[in-house]
């Protein structure tokens, strides 16, 4: 990491310390200062949910980033994880009518629980199998348990509906955007930070090893299985926590929140984030969905001369996601990540280039 | 004058001596930081209290293993906390501390350690304590050798060798059964008593051994901190040898006297990267640092985009238009002083950054004189570089740059209590409290040097109008062509060192019709070029005689011949097959170019370039550091260098 001169540790607890400069110290206190007063005390309320989807797509695509991006375990199903927090946190509240707190752990509790089960194979399977097991993952928990067994919790029908009140976090009910939004902030500072701080662990760096690769990991002396597993509870996990998080903004759960489609798209994020990178997930899930809601005001004026434009948007956006995913393969294979580091090192390397 | 708040001042009494004012000091600072070394990614700090902890411990353990009063300690080894434990102890216990070059070799420590009469050499790890073993035998005064770095060292059994840890033990052992002999042996030092010998780099002969006392380092560093004063906050990095008395002045006599913190690095080939981290604010050191420095910045600059060399074209050249105002002592016009602070800004904040001069105050540059282009460098970055001029015989400095009256041809003027003069044959001689006692065991070179209190330098000079020191060369290294005319090989050398292709040069020309050079190319930077240019090579001596790189360094010296008087211009050049190094003895362990002895090896080259050869064929003998020998032979071009104006 680039310091400038002059900056010095005599202790390992600064010289691990996340902010080592009063410049970057400045810098963050900007940062939560925006994050926390004036964007949503500022924003109009389709910002705030512009934010809120954002912050959805992070948290849903940091299990995926922690899986394919730093432990090299390629995932197609993880919206199925994602379901199971949504789910389980639902019907905590519905059913037990425990708090949305207590819900949210074990959602997220019962999704890690969850995605170790489908992350068995990966003890044995690699590659594509291994995106065939997880593809299962999906199709096993969304299309088979949920939509014919849990739905019937309660005798619902096909579609959970959380009635409003019903999300509280103590005296506090979560019943706008603008609250939506501070729950998300925080889930979302806390998942970051806690990656961040996880992946400088001695877990962090099994995991690092087993995707650099596997058998020199493994001679290394790094259980691979475990790791591997403990990658898959962390990732089901935050996944979960992206589920339960989920239900406070849209106030119901159906199977079709969560199909196969998400689990691309967020694969996608990180791809074009930049897989390996934790400001790639944030990058990416920024990028995508500024560049839909963009998308969006691009079609309004034109769907007078083509209406077939707006009653077809989804196809629109999908295309544009996989013409999006396209040109990063081909010109930014590494990821808005890495022309952020680039960038910054354009002018931490000023006025040379090395 | 200066930046820093003058903190009052110490009275240099005729008792004071340097431990005693480490002792005052280390207990007036106690928890404060006064070492840091960094090992395994941190700065490890030492505070003061620590510091004379070790201290006492390692001086009554020398006592306790037989060092007198005046015995004289050999010592070897990097910049280390241990080393500077062992120096300070040994001046505490009454002993005189001796420090040889890191890479000396064996002959030398052989000739340093037997003339010197050591007793106990304290060397740092294997390497040193190989050496060490090596010459035991020629040197039967050598009684104990001392080390502190444990690798390597489990198959070691010599009954000589002690253990540094060993060593502190035995002294904790005598500071239970004597409590208060520390203090003593500190009492019983007086201010004119001996505590360093230097053994001088020696361009000519054998090196001679000068004897500094107490006074002589506390004077020097209080004279020169009333110059510049340094703040107990300040930091400083200690990378360059301590048997350069430039390190000592430093570390030990300003060290003490302001009380910064020293900073060592974590081994030698990181010191840049180390220093970029600490950020000094004082930094002494020799030209060729300061060379290596402008080479790096070059080099990097050639290899930059576009975009950015314009704009570090842009920036440097506002910079060299106002330092040249400033050392014409001009005002600037306010529309220069603008675009520097634009320039600064943009792009020399961020060099002094990558060079790890954010913080400095004072930058000094001694050893060897530092040519013009270079100090003009500094000054356009905003660098406050100074000039030091003095010997080890003077205790380092006799005179120094102040910061607002900086000339880049001269090195300043006196610092206080000194006086330095021109006798009529134009050789400066200087006077001081911190002039030397005189030559160990050489009557008569002392009597050469120091008449009536005078240090008789052998530098030729003369004093400018304003009172400054203008310093000309050594008095035997002053050329004059055959028709008369007289000019500093230095001068020219450090011109044409200038150019980022120029590693080192060797000027030509004493009593000979003509100014003619030896260059040494950079490797890697031409190595750099040829690769642009597509121009094939193998090896250093193949690519230094390629026609191209020929004609390439002949327009570098074109350039540098068209700002000379035509006598000192350079007319012949040819490019050496390898590098100079101070291992085959072409360099003294400072890096000065050993004249005499590069005209005996290169005879055949020189003979060559005068006879108006083409080209000559040239077997040269290469030592390596283990004292093996090789042979390199080459076939090379001499190359004319005409007049720009005749292409």
């Amino acid at each position: 990491m680039y310091l400038p001169s002059g900056v010095y540790h005599e202790h390992y607890a600064q010289d691990q310390a996340w902010w080592r400069t009063t410049f970057i110290r400045a810098k963050m206190v900007v940062l939560f200062l925006f994050l926390l007063v004036i964007f949503p005390l500022g924003a109009n309320l389709y910002l705030v949910s512009v934010a809120n989807i954002i912050g959805y797509t992070i948290l849903s695509a940091m299990g995926v980033q922690l899986l394919i991006g730093y432990c090299g375990q390629i995932t197609l199903g993880h919206a199925a994880f994602i379901a199971v927090g949504a789910y389980v946190s639902a019907i905590a509240m519905l059913q037990y009518q425990l708090p949305y707190p207590v819900g949210l752990v074990l959602g997220a509790i019962a999704a890690g629980l969850w995605s170790v089960l489908f992350g068995l194979p990966s003890a044995r399977v690699k590659g594509f199998y291994l995106i065939m097991t997880t593809m299962a993952a999906q199709f096993i928990t969304v299309d088979f348990f949920i939509t014919q067994y849990v739905s019937q919790v309660g005798g619902r029908g096909t579609f959970f509906s959380l009635p409003p009140g019903t999300i509280r976090i103590g005296p506090w009910t979560i019943d706008s955007e603008l609250k939506v939004y501070y729950v998300m902030i925080v889930l979302v500072i806390l998942c970051t930070t806690g990656m961040a701080n996880l992946l400088r662990t001695r877990v962090g760096r099994a995991w690092i090893a087993i995707r650099d690769n596997d058998i020199a990991a493994e001679a290394m002396g790094v259980n691979i299985f475990k790791y591997k597993l403990l990658a898959y509870f962390v990732a089901g996990v935050l996944g979960g926590i992206a589920g339960a998080f989920w239900i406070s903004s849209i106030l119901a759960v159906s199977p079709e929140h969560f199909q196969f489609s998400w689990s691309l798209w967020i694969v996608g994020v990180i791809l074009i984030g930049g897989a390996g990178s934790l400001h790639g997930t944030i990058f990416g899930a920024m990028f995508i969905t500024l560049i839909l809601e963009g998308l969006k005001f691009a079609i309004i004026p034109l769907s007078d001369s083509f209406p077939a434009l707006q009653e077809r948007f989804l196809y629109v956006k999908e295309a544009a996601f996989g013409l999006a995913i396209v040109l990063f393969l081909l010109y930014e294979p590494k990821g808005l990540a890495y022309r952020w580091q680039q960038i910054k090192n354009y002018f931490n390397l000023w006025p040379f280039s090395y | 004058m200066s930046r820093a708040a003058r903190p009052p001042e110490l009275e240099v009494t005729p008792e004071l001596t340097i431990p005693k004012l480490f002792v005052r000091k280390a207990q007036e600072y106690g928890q404060r930081v006064a070492i840091r070394e960094k090992e395994f990614g941190i700065w490890r700090p030492i505070t003061w209290a620590a510091y004379l902890e070790n201290v006492r411990l390692f001086a009554l353990g020398l006592t306790a293993i037989g060092l007198q009063p005046e015995d004289k300690v050999a010592m070897i080894g990097d910049n280390r906390p241990e080393g500077l434990f062992a120096e300070m102890a040994t001046l505490c216990a009454g002993g005189v501390a001796v420090w040889l070059f890191q890479d000396a070799l064996l002959e030398e420590v052989q000739y340093i350690v037997d003339h010197c009469d050591a007793r106990f050499l304290v060397a740092e790890g294997q390497e040193e304590v190989d050496k060490a073993l090596a010459i035991k035998a020629r040197c039967p005064k050598l009684s104990r050798i001392i080390w502190d770095d444990p690798k390597g060292m489990r198959g070691y059994q010599d009954p000589a060798l002690i253990r540094f840890s060993e060593v502190q033990r035995l002294g904790r052992e005598l500071a239970d059964r004597e409590p208060g002999r520390f203090e003593a042996l500190v009492e019983q030092g007086r201010g004119d008593d001996v505590c360093l010998l230097f053994y001088t780099s020696g361009t000519t002969a054998k090196p001679k051994g000068a004897l500094l006392t107490h006074t002589n380092m506390l004077k020097m560093g209080q004279n020169l901190l009333r110059v510049d004063p340094c703040q107990g906050t300040d930091d400083f990095v200690s990378f360059l040898p301590l048997a350069w008395i430039g390190e000592q002045m430093m570390s030990i006599s300003c060290g003490l006297m302001a009380g910064f913190t020293l900073n060592f690095p974590e081994e030698p080939e990181t010191v840049l990267a180390n220093l970029r981290e600490i950020g000094p604010h004082t930094i002494f050191s020799s030209a060729r640092f300061y060379e290596q420095m402008v080479r790096t910045v070059q080099v990097k600059y050639l290899d930059a985009s576009q975009p950015k060399r314009k704009a570090y074209e842009l920036a440097l050249g506002i910079g060299h238009r106002l330092a040249d105002f400033k050392l014409a002592k001009r005002p600037a016009p306010w529309i220069w002083r603008v675009l520097g602070l634009v320039a600064d800004q943009a792009v020399h904040r961020k060099l002094r950054d990558h060079l790890g001069l954010s913080h400095i105050r004072n930058a000094y540059s001694g050893g060897s004189a530092l040519g013009p282009d270079y100090f003009r460098f500094f000054h356009a970055i905003g660098v406050n570089l100074k000039q030091i001029y003095g010997q080890t015989e003077i205790a380092g400095i006799s005179v120094v740059h102040r910061s607002d009256d900086i000339k880049f041809d001269t090195v300043g003027k006196p610092i206080p209590e000194t006086e330095v003069r021109i006798t009529p044959e134009g050789e400066i001689v200087s006077r001081s409290p911190s002039t030397f006692k005189g030559y160990y065991k050489d009557p008569m070179e002392t009597a050469k040097a120091l008449r009536d209190g005078w240090l008789y330098s052998g530098d030729t000079g003369f004093l400018d109008p304003d009172g400054h020191l203008v310093f000309f060369d050594r008095t035997k290294d002053v050329f004059s062509l055959s028709d008369g005319s007289r000019f500093s090989p230095m001068f020219l050398e450090s011109r044409l060192k200038f150019s980022p292709y120029v590693k080192d040069a060797w000027v030509l020309g004493h009593l000979r019709p003509f100014a003619a050079a030896v260059i040494c190319i950079d490797g890697s930077v031409v190595g750099k070029w040829a690769e642009d240019n597509h121009i094939a090579y193998t090896s250093y001596s193949e690519l230094s005689q390629d026609p191209r790189v020929c004609t390439l360094i002949q327009a570098e010296i074109q350039r540098v011949n068209a700002r000379l008087p035509a006598a000192a211009r350079v007319r012949r050049f040819l490019n050496l097959h390898k590098e100079f190094d101070a291992d085959d003895e072409e360099l003294t362990r400072t890096r000065k170019l050993r004249r005499a002895f590069l005209e005996e090896r290169y005879h055949d080259p020189v003979q060559a370039i005068y006879n108006g050869a083409e080209r000559v064929g040239m077997g040269t003998t290469v030592t390596y550091e283990d004292g093996r020998v090789a042979q390199v032979k080459a076939d090379l071009r001499i190359v004319e260098v005409p007049d720009a104006g005749e292409r």
